[in-house]
């Protein structure tokens, strides 16, 4: 080996070492979303005309605004599953007409049980310690089977006309519902970077023993986690049901297993309190293009779910081994 | 003093709450509901239970190390749907390799790769429960005439359901507490780490007891195909969730080490003695998986973990 050769390319090596790193650690859903729209382009090119991204990207609105909330949760080493049940009790409060009020008051009634939610949520798993997956499962187990028996009694209805507007008018070529989704993503982003919440929420994620030790009020920050999450859900629900038109039991059923497999696949790992807000969301798009790849190939609902639980324990799989090599 | 019966008790997770809830519902609905305590529906509350309180005592095995394993409900979806579509006469062994299998994957991506066992195992439960409706689009099928005979029959006066529990409660009994194997599951469930100290091989103890919970669904399943006796891609939902309400109501921690199968069979009777009370009562089934869902909250708010987090 000369010396004056090895040193440029050592310096290269370590460059290229360098883009190699953080290329690999940056998250999968970028690398997977120019996948598919690669495959689309060969396989299915019709999918790639503007006007049908623009109704993907509507399709994907109501999971990127769950997912936000989701990826605060998983960062704090928490997990909520509670999405379909909150989504079926709003959409049964929003359309049964069970309760006589105007549409802002139904409206205000379902960000109130998105709070209630989110505070129950939070205090299970923050004070009395209880796994969040349990807590928010039973929340589901809780809210459907309630949403389910009084829908036994009354059809659900219309959907108020001011959610209809959001979920089906569009400005020119943007759905309405898109650039609602960007109106929440970047003020979020925003928030999470510089607030102090942000801080706290990077400091319980990357260890939350030693947050607690050093006196982060972690209980307050779950709380705030939580009832955003919940919140978060209430207003995916209010734009799925504004997008069917009519309350429906089935709406947002499968919420939090996408927004789940959205944050993984975001980059967003458990307990490293890194992941930003972009990564889920183009995650979140990635799924619904997915989705929609999967049904033009004829796959159905079974499919999907396949897919689904794939992409969840793959992505986890592939997360944990990167992790355990570093 | 007191540390005798304590550290005698400790492990069996029994305790007041878990010993006399049922108890107490018992009492209860013999008063409150006429037509619990005649012996049609004593029977009736056995065959209701026995296909819970076998994936419950799969589950015991996993909470003992410390995991969950939210698949199993998606488990006897699958093979119930199997059942009814593979020939008659490997129906059996097809579902038991394929809960074999089921387990493997569970158990290699929690004791391998790390992955959190919630995460694993609802991936898992997503996958297998659209692999079940891609099998067999809804109820439907022919069972094999053998095990509607061996679910549904009666041996003397007895319903052979009773013989399930009872043959599913030594068989578990007898791996937990008489074999090497169940001794290094409290091992790891009390200190994963000691337990690798101690030569333990760790990673093959927790893939064996994500096996046997699959099993376990696996054998719930053949015996609730033959009961009702047709296929159900979807019968296996309550499950997952509900065997976990059960063994936490009966007293075993989630988080591993304290529990037995006397634990898991009273929280099994406690929660079938309350959906069958709800359901003499004449409370609607949706407003019963509301309770279930409170009883769970309950359950796991009783126990107060160290751990934060998932």
């Amino acid at each position: 080996m000369i010396e004056s050769d090895a040193r440029p390319s050592g310096a290269l090596a370590l460059r290229l070492r360098d883009i190699a790193g953080r290329l690999s650690a940056m998250p999968i859903a970028y690398a997977a979303t120019a996948f598919f729209l690669v495959c689309a382009a060969i396989l299915r090119p019709n999918l790639l005309q503007p006007f049908l991204l623009m109704l993907i990207l509507r399709q994907a609105a109501p999971l990127g605004i769950a997912v936000i909330g989701q990826s605060i949760c998983i960062r704090l080493l928490s997990l909520d599953l509670s999405f379909g049940g909150v989504a079926m009790m709003a959409s049964y409060l929003l359309t049964s007409g069970v309760l006589p009020y105007s549409e802002p008051v139904l409206i205000g009634l379902s960000v109130l049980l998105g709070l209630l939610v989110g505070a129950t949520n939070a205090y299970f798993i923050a004070v009395r310690r209880a796994s969040s997956v349990i807590v928010t499962l039973a929340m589901v187990l809780i809210l459907g089977g309630i949403a389910t028996a009084l829908s036994q009694f009354r059809a659900p209805g219309d959907a108020p006309e001011m959610l209809r507007y959001i979920g089906q008018t569009r400005i020119g070529i943007v759905p309405v519902a898109v650039l609602v989704w960007i109106g929440v993503l970047v003020p979020m982003a925003l928030f999470l970077r510089y607030s102090v919440f942000g801080r706290y929420v990077d400091a319980i994620g990357s260890n939350p023993n030693a947050a607690w030790t050093s006196g982060i009020p972690y209980v307050k920050v779950i709380f705030v986690a939580h009832i955003l999450s919940s919140l978060f859900a209430v207003f995916s629900a209010f734009m799925l049901v504004g997008f069917v038109g009519f309350g429906s039991l089935s709406i947002g059923s499968d919420l939090a297993l996408n927004s789940l497999a959205a944050v993984i696949l975001g980059g967003v790992t458990f307990g490293s309190g890194k992941g930003g807000v972009l990564g889920p969301a183009v995650a979140a798009f990635m799924l619904m293009f997915v989705f929609n790849l999967l049904t033009s190939f004829g796959l159905g609902e079974p499919g999907k779910q396949m897919a689904q639980g794939a992409i969840i324990a793959l992505a986890a799989i592939a997360y944990s081994a990167r992790s355990t090599r570093i | 003093m007191i540390a005798l019966p304590l550290r005698r008790f400790g492990r069996s997770g029994l305790g007041i709450v878990s010993i006399g809830l049922p108890i107490v519902i018992f009492i209860t609905l013999s008063f409150r509901a006429e037509n619990f305590l005649t012996a049609t529906n004593i029977a009736n509350v056995n065959s209701q239970i026995t296909a819970l309180l076998i994936v419950a005592l799969g589950q015991l095995f996993v909470a003992l190390i410390g995991g969950i394993d939210i698949s199993v409900g998606s488990v006897i979806s699958l093979c119930s749907a199997l059942i009814v579509t593979v020939d008659p006469a490997f129906a059996v062994p097809v579902v038991l390799v394929t809960a074999v299998i089921v387990g493997l994957i569970n158990g290699t991506g929690v004791a391998i790769f790390k992955v959190h066992p919630l995460i694993m195992t609802l991936g898992t439960m997503t996958f297998f429960q659209g692999m079940s409706l891609l099998l067999l689009s809804g109820a439907g099928g022919a069972v094999p005439p053998a095990l509607i005979a061996m679910s549904k029959s009666t041996v003397g006066w007895l319903p052979v359901s009773f013989f399930w529990s009872v043959g599913a409660l030594v068989a578990a009994g007898v791996l937990l507490n008489k074999t090497p194997f169940g001794l290094r599951i409290y091992a790891i469930g009390s200190s994963e780490q000691s337990a690798a100290f101690s030569g333990i091989r760790v990673t093959a103890s927790r893939i064996g007891c994500y096996v046997i919970c699959s099993l376990c669904g696996a054998i719930a399943a053949i015996y609730l195909t033959g009961r009702i006796a047709t296929g159900d891609p979807t019968m296996g939902r309550p499950f997952s969730l509900d065997s976990v309400t059960a063994i936490a109501l009966g007293g075993v921690l989630l988080s591993g080490g304290v529990g037995g199968v006397t634990a898991a069979a009273l929280g099994t009777i406690t929660l079938g003695l309350m959906t069958n009370g709800m359901n003499i009562l004449g409370v609607s089934p949706f407003f019963r998986e509301a309770v279930t869902g409170v009883l769970l909250l309950l359950a796991v708010s009783l126990q107060k973990r160290k751990v934060i987090g998932i």
